[in-house]
């Protein structure tokens, strides 16, 4: 085994652990743990990409974000409505699509497979799609409401109504992803409790709360807070759809990161937010953990 | 046999050493490397020093990196001192003062200041050498549809424009006036041409891109003034109120803008000269040959036409090692050099040539050239951006105040303008 | 009776969802797929006009890399999914099967490091390869991706051991096996549906990852998502040839899917 020294106090067992994990350690430390570094450091400085003088500032660029009434009173709300929605909604989604794709029916590969389309195309040229789709003029989308005698919406000009389409195109880019996990997961499930229910002439949405939902309570435990994680920094599609405008009003975390990062080429400020936005997303996440178990346990 | 082996021995150790030396040719053979974006004009004068890099035994090979992550990522190669990556890149006025002291000076590059006055000065060093050669100049200029609006009637201040506008929709010619670019990085398109064109500026004194003069004036946000004001007026009515202008253009980018012109929805539009090709041609626009270009209305307080310039250079890293700078040096000299290349150039892409020696040339026999040059260069000029580090952060502070006003109440205005006077100062100032 | 309109009901509401996850799911793959056969006066007005054309794709297959460049991302899309599994999936078991500091510790680093913004450590990222010699490479972008896969995949794949009942290795173990072979013949098998999804997850999430194929890739190594993005110029975007790119690109992904699936199937029937 790759661990031979038992100064450390290491037994058979550790040992076993510590050989499991190296080789994603490794690259995790060379490839994600260092650049981070380098960023972090970054964020105690006063560093611009283009003249990097690099002088120590202490904690002036965190005190700057936290203090940025842009980035409390509009980016964090936004943040979180948008993780929210698109969180809850894609595993609202995924779970009726998987329970749906579990049963046998006529064509069911077929649909498993269009299920999973959204999952085929970049989510930058979604995006932009959805984009020219949307437009109040030439979309395709916003054209056919109209012929339909929808009243005209602003679909990409006014506030909620942007804010809308950004969850809802996320929702569309994320639903699959759930509904594959989660119909692994189901098909993983062992059939004797269901046998058992059926038995029992126990009705479908009590073998679902009662014994579905118990069974997948890890695997929803980890999706849930792996996308809440990933929806927090959620950036291309709304970079790409509003902006973050009209005005700033869309504006989420990643947006106001980037715009530092990327266009200003303030890297200190930068690092500064995307490290405020690490420690938002620990606490969150901790909160979410618990209230995820909570709220699974409860049902059953 | 024996001759004949000595023979065959002999050709075999010939050209076995030919290949030697052939292989160490090869090697002494330049390569250098041209990074840019998948732009027509780029592509186009690409195409020039490709020509003059076989010319001279140079082999250049082509980066093309997108516009997106372009900036970023030249800027992390020069700060990091990277040379390997590329030898000549494309630099723009935005950033040319961000980048100036990590690049290498190119005043003795033949031709390297053959240009309109002022138009190197976004890229010199403090002590005045330039580091970018040009080449091109771009610059925005009204689109209007020769087939509705005569040449003697064209709209000469903004109140013609939407006039004109007005009329033609409502005799359903067309769908809408005016459309252009709104959302941020597109501001050029609508706000700031009639910015522009109303003797107004971002920061007083009007037109003034030296940060000295600035400084001693406290760099003052003119973001309030009324020339400023009557221009968001004017936007506001053209969207909300005489509806010259689609509700969503606060949104629009250059692609939704020309898309819904080239599809003969619009009167007119702004945009960079170069598209005077694409919307004439019929495999890209439906309005191909009905397009023809005019000098920008003006506001109420305007004292004549300004249209903005701006060059488009290239410029070598100041890490290169000394013989693939002269090598570097010499390609774009060549290039400069070039003037039947530079006019396909300009024929191609409608970007004007680089070398302004080549444009009495065209002046003698070129029509569209003649009609450019009297609308874009006889006016007075404005650089189209400021020269200080925060540019970047003041020009999207700017548009995100505009579209704010764009979106809130008429009377609303002047006072959505001045909430954001201390950011647009701050931008400035935080550079001194 | 009562039973029956139930039945009937059902029944619609059954036929309903799957016309809708038609339109939902179709809809916009047919916007693209119409956008890449307008000509470029139709692509943005796609719903006005009535005239088609294969030129786009002749366009995109002469003018760019787009073949070279959807090999390269073929390449590295497979060897990447490959290696971020067969690197997580004992992570993962570990996180799941065990206690200790040393788990609590592997499970706080990747949480912690999880909730870091890609964008903040792109641009270091491009640091660390020119440093390493490794930028614009085939290993250049291939490392980077398995780093990115590693937290998250660890952790998907703890949830998916935790689905699994562990009395069996513990059989196993008590049969003589070692810990290597109880995790290989039990827990492995068992855990198979979960990880074949999350193979066909991790080669889509690579073969259309954008950021780092932009930051990290150049001349030698053009990926398909950098090739696409070239269409997006400072004066617009080339929409036709865009979407175009993005259809042919979107064959390669299809065949994993449809073929990944079958695996899926596959691997539960193990």
């Amino acid at each position: 085994m790759i661990v031979r020294s038992t100064k450390l106090g290491l037994d058979e067992k550790e040992r076993f652990m510590l050989f499991l994990i190296a080789p994603a350690a490794i690259v995790l430390a060379c490839f994600e743990i260092i650049p981070i570094l380098i960023g972090m450091n970054a964020s105690f400085r006063d560093w611009s990409l283009v003249n990097p003088q690099r002088t120590w500032v202490g904690l002036k660029q965190y005190v700057a974000v936290f203090t940025d009434p842009v980035f409390l009173k509009i980016v964090l709300p936004n943040t979180f409505l948008l993780m929210t929605a698109s969180v809850g909604l894609s595993l609202a989604f995924g779970l009726a699509l998987a329970s749906l794709l579990n049963r046998p029916f006529f064509g069911r590969a077929v649909v498993r497979t269009i299920i999973l389309l959204p999952l085929t195309i970049a989510p930058v040229i979604t995006a932009t799609m959805i984009r020219w789709s949307f437009n109040d003029q030439f979309g395709v989308i916003t054209n056919f409401l109209s012929y339909l005698g929808l009243a005209d919406i602003g679909w990409l000009s006014d506030r909620w109504p942007s804010f809308a389409l950004v969850i809802m195109t996320d929702i569309w880019i994320w639903t699959p992803w759930f509904t594959i996990i989660l119909l692994a997961a189901l098909q993983g499930l062992p059939p004797e409790p269901f046998e058992a229910a059926r038995i029992d002439a126990a009705t479908p949405w009590c073998i679902f709360r009662r014994i579905t939902m118990p069974m997948l309570r890890p695997v929803i435990i980890v999706c849930v807070l792996i996308r809440a994680i990933d929806a927090f920094r959620t950036f291309d599609q709304v970079w790409i759809l509003t902006g973050g405008g009209p005005a700033r009003s869309t504006e989420v975390f990643s947006v106001y990161t980037y715009v530092l990062a990327f266009v200003d080429l303030d890297i200190g400020r930068g690092a500064a937010a995307a490290g405020v936005g690490a420690i938002i997303m620990l606490f969150v996440g901790g909160v979410l953990y618990k209230l995820v178990n909570r709220s699974v346990e409860v049902s059953r | 046999m024996g001759m004949e082996n000595k023979l065959a021995r002999a050709l075999l150790i010939g050209g076995a050493f030919g290949a030697v030396c052939s292989s160490t040719a090869a090697q002494a053979e330049t390569a250098l490397s041209i990074c840019y974006i998948n732009h027509p004009v780029q592509v186009a004068n690409v195409a020039i020093l490709q020509k003059w890099a076989i010319k001279q035994g140079v082999k250049l090979t082509k980066t093309v990196t997108s516009y997106t992550v372009y900036l970023p990522k030249i800027t992390q190669m020069l700060t990091s001192g990277t040379n390997d990556q590329c030898d000549i890149i494309w630099n723009n006025d935005d950033w040319g003062q961000d980048l100036a002291h990590y690049l290498e000076r190119l005043d003795d590059v033949p031709n390297a200041r053959k240009v309109e006055v002022g138009q190197l000065e976004p890229f010199h060093t403090a002590d005045g050498k330039t580091t970018a050669v040009s080449m091109t100049t771009t610059a925005g200029i009204l689109f209007y549809r020769t087939d509705l609006i005569p040449e003697a009637e064209l709209p000469k201040t903004w109140d013609d424009l939407v006039k004109i506008s007005q009329t033609l929709q409502s005799e359903k010619k067309v769908k809408w006036g005016y459309v252009g670019g709104m959302s941020y990085t597109n501001t050029f398109f609508s706000f700031w041409w009639t910015l522009w064109n109303n003797n107004c500026d971002i920061y007083a004194p009007a037109y003034e891109r030296d940060n000295k003069k600035l400084a001693a004036d406290g760099w003052k946000p003119m973001i309030y003034s009324p020339c400023q004001v009557q221009t968001a007026e004017f936007w506001w009515d053209a969207l909300n109120g005489k509806k010259i202008s689609p509700l969503g253009m606060t949104t629009y980018s250059r692609d939704e803008a020309n898309a819904i012109f080239q599809a003969g929805d619009a009167a007119f539009t702004v945009a960079d000269t170069t598209f005077l090709g694409t919307f004439n041609n019929p495999e890209r626009s439906s309005v191909a040959g009905k397009v023809g270009i005019a000098p920008f209305p003006v506001g109420p307080m305007s004292d004549g036409v300004r249209t903005w310039i701006d060059v488009w250079g290239w410029s070598i890293p100041k890490t290169l090692p000394s013989d693939r700078k002269t090598a570097a040096k010499k390609l774009l000299g060549a290039m400069l050099g070039d003037s039947d290349g530079q006019i396909e150039q300009w024929k191609q892409t409608g970007a004007p040539p680089p070398n302004t020696d080549v444009w009495p040339t065209l002046e003698k026999n070129d029509l569209t050239w003649r009609r450019l040059r009297m609308i874009l260069f006889k006016p007075d000029h404005v650089h189209a951006a400021y020269y200080f580090r925060n540019w970047a952060t003041v020009h999207k502070v700017y548009s995100d105040t505009l579209i704010r006003a764009m979106k809130g109440k008429r009377e609303d205005i002047a006072a959505t303008l001045k909430a954001s006077s201390d950011a647009i100062r701050a931008g400035a100032v935080a550079n001194d | 009776m009562i039973a029956l309109a139930l039945d009937g009901l059902r029944r619609a509401i059954f036929a309903i969802s799957i016309v809708a996850i038609f339109v939902l799911f179709v809809g916009p793959i047919m916007i693209l797929g119409v956008t890449s056969v307008r000509p470029a006066s139709g692509a943005f007005y796609i719903w006005r006009g009535t005239n088609f054309t294969l030129n786009n794709f002749v366009e995109v297959l002469h003018q760019s890399q787009v073949l070279e460049a959807m090999w390269n991302s073929f390449v590295l899309s497979t060897l990447a999914t490959i290696l971020s599994l067969g690197i997580t999936v004992g992570s993962g078991y570990m996180l799941s099967r065990f206690g200790g500091w040393i788990q609590r510790s592997w499970f706080a680093t990747i949480y912690v490091f999880r909730t870091v913004p890609y964008i903040s450590w792109v641009l270091p990222l491009y640091l660390v390869n020119t440093r390493l010699g490794i930028y614009d490479s085939y290993l250049g972008l291939l490392l980077p991706h398995i780093a990115v896969h590693v937290c998250f995949f660890s952790w998907l794949m703890k949830g998916f051991f935790d689905g699994v009942n562990p009395s069996m290795e513990y059989a196993a173990l008590i049969d003589g096996c070692t810990r290597w072979g109880a995790f290989c013949r039990v827990a492995l098998p068992a855990a198979m549906p979960g990880i074949a999804a999350l193979a066909i997850l991790c080669w889509l999430s690579t073969w259309n990852e954008f950021l780092f194929a932009l930051i990290l890739s150049g001349k030698r190594t053009p990926l398909i998502t950098s090739t696409m993005a070239q269409f997006v110029t400072e004066t617009g975007t080339e929409w036709n040839l865009m979407s175009a790119t993005a259809v042919l690109a979107m064959l390669p992904a299809l065949l994993v899917t449809i073929f990944g699936q079958k695996y899926v199937i596959r691997g539960l029937r193990m």
